[in-house]
């Protein structure tokens, strides 16, 4: 229980809290949508993926079909993969339980992913486990909070205020682009991803997401592979 | 709104629209992940799609806003995202310092601009 608090603890590092900020701008997007409260909230503690829930409300806002806004929920939810398969090593306890590893996994998110891979080696292997799951815990109580404020206060505040919320989740987004941007290849799927995004917003079935995140994507790996073997050529 | 008719409606699209097609990435990385190398090939190209999806989820959001972000102006937005970039990559890589910057220069634009 004691490691479980110190990871509570851990979550009120300022990524937490940009993360109720951005929370509060997607409640007010819920909000403007009419997307009920009770809904609003299940979205945060289960999807618990930002980019998810915004494609999922977003398309809600713009009428689009059901199958194409699973299929684009589905495809941003790749991204967690690669990041469960990391920071699995770091939260699993000595004894393997696949119950416990699947509720560890479901935390795994942006920020709790970046946040545990900060905290996590400061902590006794023994009481890792329990710190992931109290950091987790902790965050997506904070962000129930900040998606709360913004849905039911986003309409009190003053105009100004109320809209640059909203920009908040892009701008939470590229930040984040930025700071994971390693290699060539991150950046060529930033670049790619962004351009082809307006020419296929209007996509038929919806499925500009797909295009624009499938499309820019694999463009950017093969272009990435093909800088490796010229590289790989010349040394 | 078209596609959400009441409470219960809206609780199963966001479990079955929302959560399920999302959580399934995490289930898979628990039980795949034993074996898995993480820099393969496969999980390369998933990292660039991923990527390309955030950043095109930002690029609609920003170049094609629906909502009350509309009534921002074009270089207004732009300039905001240019900024938080900026104040990042300058004040030691602070999240915190990119937000900061960027809504101060929303705030203040929207109520110079009286809306």
């Amino acid at each position: 229980m004691r490691w479980f608090f110190a990871g509570t603890r851990g979550a009120t590092a300022v990524p937490g809290l940009v993360l109720i900020a951005s929370y509060a701008g997607f409640g007010g997007l819920a909000h403007g949508v009419g997307l009920p409260a009770i809904a609003t909230v299940l979205s945060t503690i289960f999807i618990w993926a930002l980019p998810a829930q915004v494609i999922l409300v977003g398309g809600i806002g713009a009428g689009a079909s059901l199958p194409a806004l699973a299929l684009a929920v589905c495809l941003s939810g790749v991204r967690l993969l690669p990041m469960v398969v990391s920071l699995l090593p770091l939260m699993r306890g000595r004894r393997p339980n696949l119950m416990r590893e699947l509720i560890c996994a479901h935390f795994v998110a942006v920020t709790m992913w970046a946040e545990a891979m900060r905290q996590l080696p400061g902590v006794a292997p023994e009481g890792r486990t329990a710190y992931a799951m109290g950091l987790g815990c902790g965050l997506v109580s904070l962000s129930v909070g900040g998606t709360l404020f913004g849905y039911f206060l986003m309409g009190a505040l003053p105009p100004p205020l109320a809209v640059a919320l909203l920009m908040l989740t892009p701008l939470s987004f590229t930040i984040l682009l930025v700071r994971n941007a390693q290699l060539p290849m991150d950046w060529l799927a930033i670049a790619f991803g962004a351009v082809l995004a307006p020419f296929v917003a209007n996509a038929p079935g919806g499925l500009d997401l797909f295009w624009s995140g499938v499309g820019g994507g694999t463009l950017a790996f093969l272009a990435a592979e093909m800088i490796r073997r010229m590289k790989g050529a010349q040394a | 709104m078209s596609v959400v008719d009441g409470e219960w409606a809206a609780i199963f699209i966001v479990l079955v629209v929302g959560f399920l097609p999302n959580e399934m990435w995490r289930v898979l990385g628990v039980l795949l992940g034993r074996g898995m190398d993480e820099n393969g090939a496969l999980m390369r190209w998933v990292r660039a799609v991923a990527t390309a999806l955030l950043a095109a989820v930002v690029a609609r959001l920003v170049l094609v806003p629906s909502g009350d972000l509309a009534k921002l102006p074009l270089a207004l937005r732009l300039g905001s995202l240019a900024l938080a970039v900026a104040a990042f990559l300058l004040v030691r890589r602070s999240v915190l310092a990119g937000v900061l910057a960027a809504q101060a220069l929303l705030i203040g634009g929207a109520w110079w601009l009286g809306l």
